[in-house]
């Protein structure tokens, strides 16, 4: 365990620096100048050469790359060229708006998904197998900005039921301001957890442990959740991470509609007008949560399948 | 099916073809409130409203966009300011200044009882700390408008902390001296970064300058959870309490345009601006909104510039075809009537422009027969690039149909703000693309010098980005720089018009128009053509409970 634990960090850093180092590239292969960007069109070419060379961006790519690692491996992260604000500073405070818009757009996905996908197994073939597959099919289709849109006029706009934008100041005021949002971003995801719920435990109903368990008298809501979903549960653990990972690196449209404070709209401005040290930033810790996500979920299938022990 | 059954599943059905039809039906989306009938401005309450970005920063040394503005302006006051909705200067941290008869020496005469929002007294001094920051701060994008001061160049260099033309008289007495007289020089004193300052706070806040502003203006901050929402309140030793009415102003940042509207017209929000063309256009024509509707010409210009040291651009003969192949009025519509038809880039209102000077028509004989006389009567192709801003590339595909029916054939090439700022300013970039200005203060010296006078010309970074260099322009313009009779120096710049409007550096097309919509209960509003979003003195004709009064 330890060893695997070992590994796998080891794994995260080399992952986390080459995300990183293609990032910086790229973003210096692009033919703009934040800088100018920055001071606006009314700026002197003295004053935009003044500001690049305090930024270090008036030498070669491989002096700027080292400058930029010298920082990081002191803990500095550089500051936003926009707003002069510390890096380090924009992302802890917009990483825990993302965690909670993160988190409960998993909840919602795997409180909504599951039952869906465990109805379409139990019923298969039947009106309920059929109306899961038709929600299901249109929840993967709409884009989330559509989805996000139409729930904002709705349930915001003309019904006031929820805020229509905003973080809200905590508590329940806070949890009114992350429904719309969580649900936008879930849509997709409950209709996939429901088609691999529903695949799997359609594969699991037909094992023998199943018939075994029926043929003991269990009742059908015990062999369901006692014994097969067990054996769902590692595949939806690997989705959970894999979302999870992802959704920690911000969700810009989800973000961008109802103006939730969190990383993906702090992203999505950064590459607009090319501020290359917040850019690199979130990459870092987009790369750092994917990783750090995996290897909680590969400790998550061995608890799940204690099979796994042996292999790693 | 059970009876039963039938009827429980068309029971269902009626009611979920209810709820369709409730939510898909008409709203009544005039006004929810009205004015609550005051006849003088009511103290108190909090004026609430919404930008697309966020606020970058509050230090006025570096703080330069157009957001921005909108909470500097409120949080410092500087030596003079513009009237509200005009631009006639008048007196604000200064009670009264003269100017010495060459027009180089200014003396500021502070007014008694001025101080930072701490209590602390305002000096001469103070000012001086502020402009000479400007001068020596690397990243301070305010520099150049103070380099006409004597001594100025060499704080910029860091050869000198002090800057020798700045002095300050005592505590209520600031005199500055300029190497030449510029008469637009009043307008820079009416910029924010010339706020006063304090040289123990800019130390002592360190890199957290730009949160904690050291306020000099009706308003201070309260709270700023940076990215969602900025509060200004009242500032307690502001010495003129008749100035603002509000206790707060709320700026909520990151809000997209259509949500903007939305918590507009369900009165989360006092007022809204830059809407999305389907509300602007529902705002427009519905009349319950009318009265609260407030339009202002922006000290702005649109258009396309072109390199006219580049083929085939180098040709006046083409540069005006394509102007007369130009129609406006598809801009104008394509903008939903937010534009004002432009001959120049000198706005409407702004000093020196030749108001008589007509738009060029839309005249594609006119285009036909210059570019034959020019050797292209086939016309030509050509790259074209703008950002990637969907009205901007609207704007675009309207002037490639355009410029299509004369035969020019330019092929639309989008990119980023910062890849697109970047290229253009480089001679040896896109030699056709989206031009657009806006000014920092209003006066043509403002417009007209950075674009086209050929000092401004760099190899990259170029603010002359058609790299247009005509030597009696350029010796108009530095006469009229420092001119001091207003009817001379408003007869150079019609005659510099003149000549622009000739050479045609740019296709000219429109200038913008901002439209805000308010609350019917916001009073005392004015857009203003340079800050554009400005309620520092906005008052809310709301009912004795302090609640709106609901519309009937």
């Amino acid at each position: 365990m330890i060893g695997l634990i070992m590994r796998r960090l080891g794994w995260t850093i080399v992952v986390v620096w080459f995300a990183v180092t293609a990032t910086f590239l790229v973003t210096t292969a692009i033919p703009a100048d934040p800088i100018k960007a920055l001071l606006g069109p009314h700026a002197t070419a003295q004053t935009i050469q003044r500001v690049r060379a305090h930024y270090c961006l008036d030498r070669g790519i491989a002096v700027q790359y080292g400058c930029w690692i010298d920082r990081v491996a002191h803990g500095d992260l550089g500051e936003s060229y926009r707003s002069k604000r510390a890096v380090t500073e924009i992302i802890a405070h917009r990483l825990w708006p993302t965690v909670q818009l993160a988190l409960a757009a998993i909840v919602l996905q795997l409180v909504l998904g599951v039952p869906l996908g465990i109805v379409a197994a139990t019923r298969r073939g039947r009106w309920q197998d059929h109306a899961a597959h038709a929600v299901g099919t249109l929840a993967q289709s709409a884009p989330p900005l559509f989805v996000g849109t139409v729930l904002l006029y709705m349930f915001a706009y003309r019904w006031g039921w929820f805020p229509i934008s905003g973080y809200g100041s905590g508590g329940w005021d806070r949890i009114e301001h992350l429904v719309l949002p969580a649900m936008t971003l879930a849509t997709v995801g409950v209709a996939y957890y429901a088609r691999v719920v529903r695949s799997e435990l359609i594969d699991q109903l037909g094992a023998d442990y199943v018939r075994t368990a029926r043929a003991k008298g269990l009742p059908e809501r015990a062999v369901i959740g006692r014994h097969a979903m067990r054996n769902v549960l590692g595949p939806l653990a690997t989705l959970v991470g894999l979302d999870l990972g992802v959704l920690l690196g911000g969700a810009v449209v989800a973000e961008f509609i109802f103006a939730w404070p969190g990383l993906g709209r702090e992203v999505l401005q950064a590459v607009l007008e090319l501020d290359t040290p917040l850019i690199l930033g979130v990459v870092m810790v987009s790369a750092i949560a994917i990783a750090v996500v995996n290897l909680l979920v590969d400790l998550a299938h061995l608890w799940i399948d204690p099979r796994l022990h042996d292999a790693s | 099916m059970t009876p039963r059954r039938r009827r429980s599943a068309i029971g269902r059905d009626v009611v979920a073809l209810a709820v369709a039809v409730a939510a898909c039906g008409p709203v009544d989306r005039g006004p929810r409130y009205q004015p609550a009938g005051a006849t003088t401005p009511r103290d108190g309450g909090v004026l609430r409203f919404a930008i697309p970005t966020a606020v970058r920063t509050l230090d006025p040394t570096i703080g330069y966009d157009d957001v921005s503005f909108f909470v500097l302006h409120p949080l410092f006051d500087t030596l003079v300011d513009y009237a509200p909705g005009g631009l006639d200067l008048v007196p604000r941290l200064a009670e009264r200044w003269t100017i010495s008869p060459d027009g180089r020496t200014y003396a500021f005469e502070l007014r008694a009882g001025i101080a930072f929002s701490d209590g602390a007294p305002i000096t001469a001094a103070h000012i001086k700390y502020s402009l000479e920051r400007a001068l020596a701060t690397a990243d301070s994008p305010f520099s150049q408008f103070l380099v006409d001061i004597v001594g100025a160049p060499d704080v910029i260099d860091h050869t000198a902390a002090a800057c020798a033309g700045i002095v300050a008289d005592g505590d209520r007495r600031l005199v500055i001296t300029l190497a030449a007289s510029n008469p637009a020089f009043l307008n820079i004193m009416a910029m924010p970064f010339t706020t006063p300052q304090r040289a123990d706070r800019v130390a002592a806040a360190g890199d957290q300058l730009r949160r904690r502003p050291d306020a000099t203006g009706p308003f201070e901050l309260a709270s700023w959870d940076e990215g969602s929402r900025l509060v200004l309140r009242r500032n307690p030793h502001y010495y003129d309490p008749t100035r603002a009415h509000v206790d707060e102003i709320v700026a909520l940042e990151g809000i997209a345009r259509d949500t903007q509207f939305q918590m507009f017209e369900r009165g989360e929000l006092d007022t809204a601006e830059g809407l999305a063309a389907p509300d602007y256009l529902f705002v427009v024509s519905e009349p319950a909104w009318q009265p609260y509707i407030h339009h202002a010409v922006g000290m702005n210009a649109f258009g396309s510039r072109m390199n006219v040291q580049v083929k085939p651009f180098d040709d006046r003969r083409v540069r005006q075809a394509l102007n007369y192949a130009l129609d406006k009025r598809h801009t104008a519509r394509l903008l939903n009537g937010t534009t004002v038809a432009s001959h120049g880039v000198l706005p409407p209102g702004m000093f020196g422009r030749d108001a008589s000077l007509p738009p060029y028509p839309h005249d594609v004989a006119r285009a036909r027969g210059l570019l034959a006389e020019a050797g292209y009567p086939h016309g030509f192709d050509a790259e074209y690039v703008t950002s990637s801003d969907d009205e901007a590339e609207k704007v675009a595909g309207s002037l490639q149909s355009d410029l299509a029916e004369v035969g020019v054939r330019i092929h639309i090439t989008v990119m980023a703000w910062a890849t697109y700022g970047a290229a253009i300013g480089d001679r040896q970039g896109p030699a056709f693309s989206l031009a657009s200005w806006v000014a920092d203060y209003p006066d043509p010296s403002n417009f007209i010098d950075p674009r086209f006078h050929s000092r401004s010309i760099q190899a990259t970074g170029s603010t002359n980005d058609s790299f247009y260099a005509n030597p009696a322009l350029d010796a108009l313009l530095d006469q009229a720089r420092h001119e001091l009779d207003p009817g001379s120096r408003g007869a150079m710049y019609q005659r510099a018009e003149r000549i622009l409007y000739d050479d045609a550096p740019w296709i000219w097309d429109y200038h913008r128009v901002t439209t805000e919509v308010v609350q019917p209960y916001v009073r005392g509003y004015y857009t203003h053509p340079i800050w554009l979003r400005d309620y520092t003195s906005v008052w809310l004709d709301v009912g004795s409970d302090g609640a709106p009064v609901i519309r009937r």
